[in-house]
């Protein structure tokens, strides 16, 4: 399931950070990426069109990150989509809250694009090594 | 990163405005949260648009940023958390930090590569994060006694001192407008997010061009409706004709409403103007020890861009006029039973074709006497003079050059630039301005702004034959003279009008040098003001009015002394639209020769 082609949903509020993270992941190879600007937006989205892997951010109006991660995993159809999240800091409370609500994994701000590459790899080959 | 870079370059300007308005947005949101210090949604949004820039900002390499933004959000952190308090001491502090996210904001928008010393606001921040070594301030917030700076403050945060600042000042004001206006703001910025989606950026020369075409449209229609008449009138009958102008009648509606809708496009709500005052007015008020709330109505009025570019200065004027000088210390207004906090009130909305916009407060008022006395002491009139005015006519001296009745020159107004300076700007526009003031009871000033400069009432006039349009904002009066009217004093030509004295242009002599008059001729004198100044401007017959769309002179011809611009009148003619301002100074040249 390594696949240049996977769908990926890009979600922050900031049109610069979802600008910036587009390219970094045009630049590890993902072009097939759409965005949203708050989570209930891209719950819509989610639900609507065939996303493969979500990378948002924690801190946004309306809905949070961790709300939509906890939306996603109560919605039968989008539970099993893999998603990245992004944090300004590792705090470790933010941390365990994430990993309860099932996030797959989590990337701290700044990061470089061999970082993010790493992260969605990983993800990515769990999943693989699961199913 | 290694981003194109251009593609690097657009993102960075993306940056730069979107950070640029959640800053701006920021400061309402501090003034907010004066008022109400534990309002933890607020404080949520706060923390959010600053944590969001720090993000951004570390992706972007922009490392100053980082470090100012990330100390600011741990001191936003603690107060969302409940861990500390606000107040003043932290409040100043994250305003000071604000403005350097700000500095280094422009900074990273000049490309000057300019470095800030960011240490001292990040010690302030770090200083207040250890809970320790709250820095010596003055505290008029303090509560009972505003006169007496408080000595140093002690290291425990002051719920106690803060939440009487709130009472104080919601004491003199009505504490039940500040909910249902929160709760309006907060829905105005949920609408706000959603409208997001819904617009895109467009850079302001596409804008531009798509006016200037549909000011061809007009030109056009104009023209198509004029031989539309001429056809009907030729040809009474004709089935051809009456059908043109069925056709013609239904052009005219469309251009119109293409017209409107192009302006309404160039039209910004003067909030983006407005937004910036409640924390210059805090700030103000803390500086001149004064408690002074500033109430805003009437934001969501449209301007077009110009014009709200051009009326910003003019009114950091007026409201830091009103602060400094209009309104009475806290022990004043006490000692004349007054409320102790003072009000600013600025407002705008539409009235016909104008945008009314006004300044009040509720201080001391200007009192015609000290004007009067400060003028014939300036010499600006004699005391015949000043005695023979009306009440209005004294409040205007205002406006004269050179005129200033403040008695100390403080930090804040009263460094040169004067009220003559804010009705030059605001004549610019083609707006007009006026003052209202009862002593004691405070001052009140009202500029009226057109909606848009794209279209402008023209006055057209002739001269040597040649049809010229004046701005109708600055014609005084027109007065038909014979040639004896005119007197020469000292070299130079005057008209006596209801005994005041004007210099007087020949407009035909400016534009091509020649302009003989019979002695019997009947001419006419436009009389034009621009700020202060005012003269007679001598042509040979009036036209009209006409509602006229200006266009530039081009490269070749631009920067034509006194003339603005040129136009197509509806007859299909092209004329020129003369700039007051320039004949102003071509004249004074004319005059030295």
């Amino acid at each position: 399931m390594l696949d240049q082609n996977m769908k990926i949903l890009v979600v922050d509020d900031f049109s610069t950070m979802r600008r910036i993270i587009k390219n970094i992941l045009r630049e590890i190879g993902y072009n097939n990426v759409d965005e949203a600007d708050d989570g209930s937006t891209a719950l819509e989205k989610l639900r609507g069109g065939n996303f493969d892997f979500v990378v948002t951010d924690w801190n946004m109006p309306n809905m949070p990150g961790i709300d939509l991660l906890k939306a996603i995993r109560h919605d039968d159809k989008l539970k099993h989509t893999p998603v990245l999240m992004v944090t300004a800091e590792a705090a470790k409370e933010n941390v365990v809250t994430a990993v309860q609500a099932g996030v797959n994994n989590y990337i701290v701000k700044p990061f470089t694009a061999t970082a993010l590459k790493e992260r969605i790899d990983l993800i990515l080959e769990k999943i693989n090594v699961q199913s | 990163m290694s981003f194109p870079t251009d593609e690097m370059d657009d993102i960075i300007n993306d940056f730069i405005a979107e950070s640029t308005e959640a800053l701006d947005s920021l400061d309402q949101k501090f003034i907010e949260l004066e008022k109400r210090p534990d309002d933890t949604t607020l404080l949520n949004d706060i923390f959010r648009s600053v944590h969001t820039v720090k993000g951004a900002a570390g992706f972007l390499g922009f490392q100053q940023m980082v470090e100012v933004t990330h100390v600011t959000e741990d001191v936003l952190n603690k107060l969302r958390k409940g861990e500390m308090k606000v107040n003043p001491v932290i409040m100043d502090a994250i305003l000071q930090s604000i403005d350097l996210i700000k500095v280094l904001l422009r900074n990273i928008k000049d490309k000057s590569g300019k470095q800030e010393d960011i240490e001292p606001t990040k010690n302030l921040l770090k200083s207040i994060l250890d809970g320790h070594a709250v820095p010596e301030t003055k505290t008029i917030l303090s509560g009972e006694q505003p006169s007496k700076k408080a000595p140093s403050r002690s290291a425990e945060i002051l719920p106690a001192a803060s939440q009487s600042v709130t009472q104080a000042c919601a004491a003199g004001a009505k504490p039940s407008t500040a909910e249902p206006e929160a709760a309006k703001t907060q829905t105005k910025t949920d609408e706000a997010a959603h409208a997001k989606d819904q617009s895109i950026r467009v850079d302001i020369e596409r804008l531009d061009s798509v006016m200037n075409l549909a000011g061809e449209l007009v030109l056009s229609r104009n023209r198509l409706m004029r031989l539309g008449s001429r056809l009907s009138e030729s040809d009474s009958n004709s089935e051809l004709a009456s059908q043109m102008n069925e056709a013609i009648a239904q052009l005219d509606l469309v251009t119109t409403d293409v017209q409107l809708a192009v302006m309404k496009m160039r039209m910004q709500p003067i909030a983006k103007v407005f937004n910036k005052f409640p924390r210059m007015v805090r700030d103000l008020a803390r500086q001149n020890d004064k408690e002074i709330e500033l109430k805003i109505s009437g934001e969501e009025t449209e301007l077009d861009k110009t014009v709200i570019e051009e009326i910003g200065d003019p009114l950091v004027h007026l409201i830091r006029n009103a602060v400094d000088h209009g309104m009475e210390t806290t022990e004043e207004r006490v000692a004349t039973g007054k409320p102790k906090c003072g009000t600013v009130s600025l407002s705008a909305y539409q009235e016909g074709r104008n945008i009314i916009v006004s300044v009040t407060d509720d201080g001391k008022g200007i009192d015609p006497v000290v004007i009067k006395r400060s003028a014939v002491e300036k010499g600006l009139l004699s005391q015949d003079e000043a005695d023979r005015l009306s009440k209005k006519d004294v409040l205007a001296l205002i406006f004269i050059p050179g005129f200033s009745t403040a008695k100390v020159v403080s930090n804040i107004s009263g460094r040169g630039v004067g009220m003559d300076v804010v009705k030059t700007n605001i004549s610019k526009i083609n707006g007009a301005i006026s003052i209202e003031s009862e002593v004691g009871k405070g001052t009140s000033i009202i500029f009226r702004l057109p909606l848009t400069l794209a279209i402008i009432q023209a006055l057209t006039v002739e001269a040597n034959g040649e049809v010229y349009g004046i701005p109708l904002s600055t014609v005084i009066e027109n007065i038909r003279v014979m040639a004896e009217d005119i007197k020469t004093v000292e070299g130079r030509e005057v008209i006596h009008i209801r005994d005041r004295v004007f210099p007087v242009v020949r407009l035909g002599s400016l534009v091509s040098g020649d302009f003989s008059m019979r002695a019997s001729d009947w001419k006419y004198i436009v009389i034009i003001g621009i700020g202060d100044r005012k003269f007679g401007l001598l042509v040979d017959r009036l036209h009209g009015q006409e509602e006229i769309v200006m266009k530039s002179m081009g490269e070749y011809l631009k920067g034509t002394e006194g003339i603005a611009g040129a136009c197509i009148t509806g007859d299909g003619n092209v004329i020129l639209i003369l700039d007051v301002a320039g004949l102003i100074e071509t004249s004074k040249k004319l005059y030295a020769h």
